[in-house]
């Protein structure tokens, strides 16, 4: 308790003293919006973004200036991805492909305005929860990490492949996992991590180093997306209703359960190293669809499965931080980054860091996340517009946009190749009714599952055990017998009649 | 007219690029592409030197990532296609030599003009709950059962991995290898308590034993070390056997291709030598547990030229190489 009070009293004094300081601004402004536009342009990852501030401020400005550059990146970019997803359905970061599977449908029927009113809302509040877990449960969140060894990791991953069956297949159950199944197959090619034997290589190089995310998740999800909308193109744009982008404080009220269970789960996520917000995301929407009242709509265009993906990614930032500042250990990829700009300016992040930078990281966060907020408002009006310009126009420029984002991650032009092939194979894939999500969730959970699951065999000498005799691991495995066995029909309609009868 | 244009303005973008062949190196901004991700030692380091030597040199120096491939090889190839003008630069680290040997491309580490910022010596740690409090402790659990003791090192042929092998190879001890993605997951497996003991380098374990999460038994160099006001005994001191094998040492800097022009060589010899030579370097290394290294040029090939060699024999050895290193033109070390 008194740790408690303690914290928050030093976060006010950090918070005033960050507030007051006029030099805060335009660091804040321009990294915010900076931030966003990365995270809107399909391909550009936060971990890029902050790679770049990174490489920009060097350790010639002090540190306290770059880190509010830094921070406020990560938050724009993590929340920017919101955007392509909502209007173009084309996810601008990994992070925000499950924010697409019930914002574009929003958009489609006209509500856009509101969509991205309520996912501005549900990063801002994302964000404050993994914030306030940061500064006020970090040892606990700690100790719950430093717990969770390969058994779990690899449960989880599980967990996040499984889901994928559950998610949006018209028809049947079977073609979700299906395809999150392909995916899984495509995450095994290259290196495996335990012995670096090849697989599926071919004795082709550029196959060695496996398949990369981001041009499978733009070959996925923007390419058929355009190829869909040239084809259906008229010469003028889609009239847009805007409406009312600010949401009523009675909506967020109602919508608040499930923005807090969504933050609280996103915040576990994060905290889990080497596990970033793209899984958060995924999870929370799983759950929530698992969960809410309204389940059996997410994927039609549902607010609260907008919330459930939104809020989540962002509380993993709050979540991603703990690792780094108290082990020295990235919670995911842009936390690396962060990493890296620490150490360069002789920060060295770890258990002997000064508890004041943790408080003032808080600070920055929580400042981060107010002008995220109130610029994502003001500017979710400006970018609403996009959908006014005739398809013809505004695809092509996509495309353009979406081969430099695949194209800034390795640099090579194997990625194109590889991100026009998953385009074609997806453009099918959607025509034949599967769905493409589980495909990309398979490509960025299988090699974590791949690699904890043989870790975890080779440790316990391949006693399967391993799996059930951890407590974590156990209440893991459950939630994955559990999830299977609601996907088949007779258990179904078992519990559907318990149901009916009580 | 507008053909005229065009011809006015290619003729003065040529007289342009005239004049810059004719300027002294160098005159546009470097890039150094760092093969390894960010965030890691390489990163920091190179991020580190290269904006010192930005300060004696008239131009920019970008630091960007090229990660991916066989031992980095990604990298290594990205800058290998660029042109030998000197703007192009790799950061890498000693673990790149095994690139060749794993099939990631086709070069002897030759193929580079290093230079060698630093690096730390590797220690051989513990959770903080392990019931060994020396290293004779562990070696003696683990005569008692081999093969029984999980130990976490990076990738199969990094140096954290020789190290481990050559502790086996002079305590006569052996364990049960489990591999991790770089240091920072193997750390993180020791505190978890997946693994009984990490081998990685003191740099990266210095904050987790300050913060008492690590129990260090031993350094793997002749020399012991001192951090915070604990002394870590030398494993050369305890095992009589292990100067066959032992040291292996990190060595991290960055590299330009050999085939560069000598002038192109001796700016960034110069440059660098400055660079090393700043207090900010030694202050950053000494709070940072890095040894500051310093050679390049012939110097610095010699000792990846060695390193490459042990790599490359001890991953045949393993079973882990692809390519015969014979075939490669590394002789036996």
């Amino acid at each position: 308790m008194e740790f408690f009070i303690h914290q928050i009293s030093e976060f006010g004094t950090a918070l005033t003293n960050l507030a007051l300081d006029p030099i805060t601004y335009p660091y804040l402004i321009c990294s915010v919006f900076l931030g966003i536009v990365f995270g809107a342009l399909p391909g550009l990852t936060a971990t890029l973004a902050v790679t770049i501030l990174t490489g920009f401020f060097g350790n010639k400005f002090p540190l306290e200036q770059s880190l509010i550059a830094l921070i406020g990146a990560y938050v724009g970019a993590i929340y920017g991805g919101s955007y392509p997803s909502i209007l173009l359905n084309i996810p601008g970061t990994a992070a925000s492909a499950a924010t697409a599977m019930d914002g574009h449908p929003l958009a489609k029927k006209g509500r856009g305005g509101e969509a991205l009113g309520m996912t501005t809302t549900a990063s801002f509040i994302g964000t404050l929860i993994g914030t306030l877990f940061l500064l006020v449960f970090v040892w606990l969140l700690l100790m719950i990490s430093k717990n969770i060894a390969s058994p779990e990791k690899a449960l989880l991953a599980l967990f996040g492949i499984l889901l994928s069956g559950t998610l949006m297949s018209k028809d049947l159950v079977l073609k979700g996992w299906i395809s999150g199944l392909i995916g899984l197959a495509m995450a095994m090619v290259g290196l495996d991590p335990i012995l670096s034997e090849t697989r599926y290589v071919f004795g082709w190089s550029y196959l060695m180093s496996g398949f990369q995310v981001v041009p499978v998740l733009m070959g996925a999800f923007a390419v058929p997306q355009i190829m869909d909308g040239m084809r259906a193109a008229g010469s003028i744009g889609q009239k847009v209703d805007v409406g009312k982008i600010v949401p009523k404080v009675g909506t967020v009220l109602k919508r608040f359960p499930t923005i807090a269970r969504s933050g609280v789960i996103g915040t576990g996520v994060g905290a889990l190293p080497g596990v970033g917000e793209d899984v958060a995301g995924w999870v929370s929407y799983g759950v929530g669809k698992a969960v809410c009242k309204d389940g059996k709509d997410f994927g039609t265009g549902s607010v609260n499965g907008l919330l459930s993906a939104e809020a989540a990614n962002n509380a993993a930032i709050g979540g991603a931080l703990i690792p780094l500042l108290v082990l020295g250990i990235p919670g995911s990829p842009p936390a690396a980054a962060l990493l890296g700009a620490l150490k360069i300016n002789n920060v060295i992040p770890g258990p002997t860091i000064d508890p004041a930078l943790i408080v003032h990281v808080v600070a920055i966060l929580v400042m981060a996340s107010f002008t995220m907020a109130i610029m994502g408002l003001l500017t979710a009006r400006v970018f609403i517009n996009v959908l006014r310009i005739p398809q013809t126009i505004f695809l092509p420029v996509v495309m353009v946009l979406t081969t430099i984002g695949s194209f800034s991650v390795g640099g090579g032009i194997n990625d194109l190749y590889l991100m026009l092939a998953v385009g074609f194979v997806a453009y099918a894939m959607n025509k034949m009714d599967y769905p493409i999500a589980p495909l990309v969730i398979g490509v960025i959970l299988g090699p974590l599952f791949d690699e904890t699951f043989r870790r975890s065999l080779l440790i316990s000498d391949g006693e399967l055990s391993t799996f059930w005799t951890r407590p974590g691991a156990a209440i893991l495995l459950s939630l994955n017998i559990a999830l299977v066995l609601s996907q088949i029909p007779t258990v179904k309609r078992l519990f559907g009649k318990l149901s009916f009868t009580s | 007219m507008r053909i005229a244009l065009t011809g006015i303005a290619a003729a003065a973008t040529l007289a342009m690029a005239g004049t810059g062949f004719a300027q002294d190196y160098p005159f546009r901004d470097i890039t150094t592409a760092v093969v390894w991700g960010a965030g890691g030692g390489t990163d920091t380091i190179n991020r580190m030197i290269m904006a010192e030597m930005e300060k004696e040199l008239p131009v920019s120096i970008n630091v960007i990532n090229q990660t991916g491939g066989v031992a980095g090889s990604n990298g290594m190839v990205y800058v290998m296609n660029q042109p030998d003008d000197g703007y192009t630069l790799v950061g890498l680290s000693e673990s790149n030599v095994t690139a060749a040997v794993q099939g990631g491309w086709d070069k002897k580490f030759d193929y580079w003009y290093p230079f060698i910022v630093g690096g730390s010596p590797d220690l051989i740690s513990v959770g903080k709950d392990s019931p060994y409090n020396t290293l004779q402790e562990l070696v003696d659990a683990a005569k008692a059962d081999p093969g029984s003791i999980p130990a976490a090192a990076s990738g199969a042929g990094s140096i954290h991995h020789l190290n481990l092998l050559a502790i086996e190879k002079g305590a006569e001890a052996s364990f049960k290898f489990v591999p991790y993605k770089g240091s920072a997951p193997g750390q993180e497996a020791a505190l978890a308590g997946e693994v009984a003991l990490v081998v990685t380098s003191l740099a990266e374990q210095a904050p987790l034993i300050l913060g008492g999460e690590l129990k260090p038994l031993a350094t793997l160099t002749p020399e012991s070390a001192k951090i915070g006001d604990m002394e870590i005994p030398s494993a050369f001191d305890i095992y009589d056997g292990l100067d066959a094998y032992l040291p292996l040492k990190q060595a991290i800097g960055f590299a330009v291709h050999n085939s560069a022009p000598n002038d192109v060589k001796a700016a960034l010899g110069a440059a660098f030598e400055k660079a090393i030579a700043s207090e900010i370097v030694a202050n950053w290394a000494a709070d940072n547990y890095y040894d500051v290294g310093g050679q390049y040029g012939e110097e610095a090939q010699k000792l990846f030229s060695a390193l490459e060699s042990n790599f490359a024999y001890t991953l045949q050895d393993l079973g882990n190489a692809k390519v015969d290193p014979a075939s490669l033109g590394i002789e036996k070390p």
